[in-house]
This record gives structure tokens, C-alpha cells and sequence, in this order.
């Protein structure tokens, strides 16, 4: 029984989430070249993706700042994004030190250094149980994309353990990871990969 | 500079033997200078048309690798000569006439076009002329597609294989990754981050539409099409390790392929129905490759200390994927017939190979831009687009 709503569920949300991304076609207002982040004045989710048939796109390639330049690919340009990150659209992770754990290359294991980091936060949702947090998972750039996924997943598991072995409930904590999508630093060196390897605790 | 220092080594040459049969010579001359390249004289299309089509072709022939264009006049085995003018009832009148050395007409074609298509049609006479002196498929006229980011935003983009005509099919203000083709072009599957979870969605490039074909709690990964167009392979962590799923896309249920207490994701089709895909299993990424239903995984790769995200040439004799060795990364290739395994990239930061349809060139990104390479690495090609491109994909032939 409890498998059967479970299912319901599932493709309910899967039905949702078909009929959200489907909205996305060929709706957009912008006919200009400025782009503009799309945020809804209600306060509802802004719509975050626009697809377009080939050839009918608003905007030439050419109008976006694709650039690279200083300002990350992971730095949300304004709108659209959660609480605690993202507000002013700066480049650079906003998100505070003492909720970013740190990885060796290759390597999902938790330092010792670490430690305190997770435990702090940990406490913190003991404390209040209705707390919950979303750990996303990080790598640096090198290597494959899909596998660095699996790699970021790996770290984010990796310190989810580490939580709930400190008592937090596995009901607090959802996983993400964006592998090497979001970096926090844009350097092609061992500072920048090193600030990349890394799990956000985002409340 | 390297060309100018070819030229005048070839222009001496020509010089040294001579008028008598000097055109034979110059082939030998020409290959055994350059080492690659059939000259192609090309002369300008006459009528005045906006593209310049004879630039088109010849940009198109020398990125094969297999012929060096001149310019029209020169002595050459072949030769192109046409023109573009108004008329017709679609606005252009396009034709052409491929030559041999002696004169003899080997194509001749007229094309009635828009204004609009004068340089698909440029591409399209390439690809013809290629067929036609090498028995093989061309690429001119095929299209890629492939990920851009900044500014706080994603972007899916489908171009020509030149690297031309960028199309946004795509916005986002979350990720956008690996896409790819169905096997008759007309959609795409990708990863998106929209909502700040992974899921995997078919978009048809052509209309736009779109559909959530997996959403499911943990990774949705690494989408890839099926040979009959009508299953999608993908990387799911919701049973708690990242493992191989294929789905009818006619159904809601993917059937879970592999079981390994590790990490298992990039899977991609072989012609045969089987799968190759990345797997951790052993303690380092490898390639291995399971039956159409699963069952035991055989270990493809041996080489380096990391072999991943492969992809599989059309016919299906060839992976590609990314190699690492000493740091760096390359792209390589097996040849599942000989077990050939060769580095084709000088390495670096290369990722996310995809062979072209013909099986010859695999594009590839160093994470920045995106490069090509001959499944033999004899001849690279660079693309330059504007920003940061990577997750290219070469589109079949199709539509």
C-alpha cells in the first residue's frame, strides 16, 4: 500500500513538473536584445527555463553574455534564486565558510578539519527538527561531466552520513549535486580546483 | 604561416619542373609535402549572391582533411565552378559543376532556393562533392549541439557543424548538461537543473515542446538515445548508488540495468542494442560494456587510470572517450575489432567526445571550446564561437 502512494506521488510530481517545463515554450515577452532574468513580482518561483523552436529565439546567440569573463557560469544572475544565495547576482560563492566542506581531488572522504563544520550544523538541526537542509555536492572541472556528478553526489552522501551519525534525521537533509556545473572559483589551477571540490550545507 | 611556407614550397616545385605534365607532379609534390589534401580548384561563384559560396565550399573541404582548395585557375585535380543569381521561383538559382583535370564533368546541379538557404545549399554542394571523390557521407550539412554558460545563465544551442548559425533552443537560469540527439534529429535529450533538482527532458528542436521524462529523487544523468528512437538510457541514484536505467518512452517505468555497489552512469547504445558505460567498480573509472537487458558487465579498457564517458561511432566499432594518463586528460579511442587503443588529443582538459555521423571526426570540448579530431587523430579542426561552449554533440543525419 504505502508502495502504491509512493507511486502516485511520483507520477504526480512527474506530471506537475511535465506540465511546468512545458510552459516554457515560446512564452517569453523579451524581443529586444536585453536579457533579463525572469522573476515574478508575486513571489512565486520565477519561470526558469525558455525553450524555443530552432530558428525562433528572441535573441541571437550573439546577445548573451556567454562570455566567462570574471562573473562564474554558477553565479545566478538575480531573480530565481532560493534565500541565503544568490541575492545581488555577484560572482563567487556566497555561501558562508563554516557551511562548505572541503575535498581532497578524487576523493569523497571527510577531513578532519571538516569536522567541526559538520558538527556545528549538525547541532543546529538537532536543535530545531524542523530545520532542513540541502547538501549540494561540487568537484572541480576536471575530468568528465556526468561522472563528476556521480562524484558530487559521492561527497554530498559523504557528509550526509556524517549528519546523521550526529543524530540529524535523514527527513532533514536532501542531496544534490551539480558536479562541476556551479564552480566557486573560475581559475583553471590547484586554489581555484581545490575551493570547487566542495559540499554546500544550504539551509 | 605554416600555409604561406607550404605555398612556396609547393610554388618552387611547380617552378622546378616546370610546364611538361606538371599537373600529375604537383599532386605527388602537393602530398608529399602536406601529407594530406587532394587540390580543388574552386573558382568564385558569379551573380552576385550575398553568401559567398565558393568561400563556404571551400572552408567545408579543407576542414575534412582530405583536399587542400585553391583558388580557381590553379592546377588542380579537380575543379569547382557555378554561379548564384536572382531568379527562379524561389529567389536564387544556384549551380555547379565539379570537374576533373582534363575538363570532364564528374556533377553538375542546379539548386532553386530562397536567399535564406544560400548557404545550407554551399554546404549541401560540399557534401556532394565529397560523396562523390570519396565515396563517403559529408558533414557539411549536419548540425551540432552544445552548452554555453554566463552571465547567470545556461544555454542549449543548436549550430552548424562549422560552427555557424548558432540557434538558442534553450534558456535557463539553472544548468543545462549532456545533451543528445534522437536517431533521426529532431529532439534532444538533456539534463536540466530548473527547480534546483536534476531531471531529464526531451525537447523537440524543431516545434520547442517539452516533456519531463525523469525526475527522480538523486540524479537524473546522462541521457542517451536508443538506436530505434524509442528507449532512453539515463543514470538514477534513487536506490541509493548511481546506477544504468532504460526507458521505454512510451512508458513511466525505466528498467534498472546494472547492480554494482558503485558508481555506474554514461551509459550509451551500440548499433546491437548492447550499452557501454562508466563504472567505478574496479576502484578506478573504467568502460565496460552489458548486454541489452543487463547482466554481467565486461571491462572494455585497461589503459591509464581513468576511462570515461564513452560514446560509440555509428557503426559501432569505435568508443571514444575520455582517457587520463599522467594528470591529463585526452580523448581516445578503442577499436572494439582490433582492441586498438590510441590517444588522438595532445590533452589537457579534454571532455565529452561525440562522433560525427559519417564516423570519421569526433568533436570534443577542453571545457572552454570545442575541437574536433579524425577517429584516426590525423586530421583537428578548432571551432571558435563566442564564450565558454562545451557537451557538444554531433547530430545524425536525419532530417
Amino acid at each position: 500500500m504505502q508502495y502504491v502512494v509512493k507511486t502516485l506521488i511520483a507520477v504526480a510530481s512527474l506530471a506537475f513538473l511535465a506540465s511546468c517545463a512545458s510552459t516554457g515554450q515560446n512564452t517569453e515577452e523579451t524581443t529586444d536584445s536585453t536579457i533579463t532574468t525572469q522573476t515574478d513580482a508575486s513571489g512565486q518561483p520565477g519561470q526558469e527555463a525558455y525553450s524555443y523552436p530552432y530558428g525562433q529565439a528572441p535573441s541571437g546567440y550573439d546577445a548573451y553574455d556567454t562570455g566567462g569573463g570574471e562573473q562564474l557560469a554558477g553565479a545566478p544572475g538575480g531573480g530565481g534564486g532560493r534565500a541565503g544565495r544568490g541575492g545581488g547576482g555577484a560572482g563567487g560563492n556566497v555561501v558562508s565558510a563554516d557551511r562548505i566542506v572541503y575535498f581532497e581531488y578524487d576523493s569523497a572522504n571527510i577531513r578532519a578539519e571538516s569536522r567541526p563544520v559538520i558538527a556545528a550544523n549538525a547541532r543546529a538541526m538537532t536543535n530545531n527538527r524542523r530545520s532542513v537542509t540541502q547538501l549540494e555536492g561540487h568537484t572541480d572541472e576536471r575530468g568528465s561531466r556526468e561522472y563528476n556528478i556521480a562524484l558530487g553526489e559521492r561527497r554530498a552522501n559523504a557528509v550526509r552520513q556524517a549528519m546523521t551519525a550526529l543524530g540529524v534525521s535523514p527527513q532533514q537533509i536532501r542531496v544534490v549535486s551539480y558536479g562541476e556545473e556551479r564552480p566557486a572559483a573560475a581559475g583553471q589551477d590547484e586554489q581555484s580546483y581545490a575551493l570547487n571540490r566542495r559540499v554546500e550545507i544550504v539551509y | 604561416m605554416k600555409s604561406f611556407v607550404k605555398s612556396v614550397g609547393a610554388l618552387a616545385l611547380l617552378l622546378a619542373v616546370g610546364s611538361l605534365a606538371h599537373a600529375e607532379l604537383t599532386i605527388d609534390v602537393s602530398k608529399g609535402i602536406e601529407g594530406s589534401g587532394i587540390p580543388i580548384a574552386i573558382s568564385p561563384f558569379a551573380g552576385g549572391a550575398s553568401e559567398n559560396i565558393a568561400a563556404v565550399i571551400a572552408s567545408d573541404l579543407k576542414r575534412t582533411g582530405k583536399f587542400a582548395p585553391q583558388s580557381g585557375g590553379a592546377q588542380a585535380d579537380y575543379s569547382v565552378t557555378g554561379q548564384a543569381s536572382p531568379g527562379g521561383a524561389r529567389g536564387y538559382v544556384v549551380q555547379f559543376k565539379l570537374a576533373g583535370a582534363q575538363g570532364s564533368q564528374l556533377l553538375g546541379m542546379s539548386f532553386d532556393v530562397p536567399s535564406s538557404q544560400l548557404r545550407p545549399v554551399a554546404h549541401r554542394i560540399s557534401d556532394l562533392i565529397y560523396e562523390k571523390l570519396t565515396g563517403e557521407k559529408g558533414l557539411a550539412g549536419t548540425k551540432i549541439a552544445f552548452v554555453t554558460a554566463g552571465g547567470g545563465f545556461w544555454l542549449l544551442v543548436v549550430a552548424d557543424a562549422d560552427g555557424q548559425n548558432p540557434n538558442v533552443i534553450l534558456r535557463s537560469s539553472q544548468p543545462i548538461m549532456s545533451p543528445s540527439w534522437s536517431p533521426d534529429g529532431s529532439r534532444l535529450a538533456y539534463v536540466s537543473f530548473e527547480g534546483r533538482r536534476p531531471q531529464i527532458v526531451v525537447q523537440d528542436v524543431y516545434s520547442g515542446a517539452r516533456r519531463v521524462v525523469s525526475a527522480a529523487p538523486g540524479i537524473n544523468g546522462a541521457p542517451s538515445w536508443a538506436p530505434n528512437g524509442q528507449r532512453l538510457a539515463f543514470t538514477l541514484s534513487k536506490d541509493g548508488n548511481p546506477e544504468i536505467y532504460a526507458l521505454d518512452l512510451g512508458s513511466q517505468n525505466p528498467v534498472r540495468l546494472t547492480s554494482a555497489n558503485a558508481i555506474d552512469t554514461e551509459p550509451v547504445w551500440l548499433p546491437d542494442g548492447s550499452l557501454v558505460f562508466t563504472s567505478d567498480r574496479g576502484g578506478s573509472p573504467q568502460v565496460y560494456r552489458i548486454g541489452p537487458g543487463g547482466g554481467a558487465a565486461q571491462r572494455l579498457t585497461f589503459e591509464g587510470d581513468y576511462n570515461a564517458s564513452p560514446t560509440a561511432s555509428p557503426d559501432g566499432r569505435y568508443i571514444a572517450m575520455v582517457h587520463r594518463r599522467g594528470g591529463q586528460f585526452y580523448i581516445a579511442a578503442l577499436d572494439l575489432k582490433t582492441r586498438q587503443f590510441r590517444v588522438l588529443t595532445s590533452g589537457g582538459l579534454d571532455e565529452s567526445p561525440s562522433f560525427a555521423p559519417n564516423g570519421r571526426m569526433i568533436i570534443y570540448s577542453n571545457g572552454r571550446q570545442l575541437n574536433a579530431v579524425s577517429v584516426d587523430g590525423g586530421v583537428k579542426q578548432d571551432f571558435v564561437l563566442r564564450g565558454r561552449v562545451r557537451d557538444p554533440v554531433w547530430a545524425p543525419y536525419g532530417r
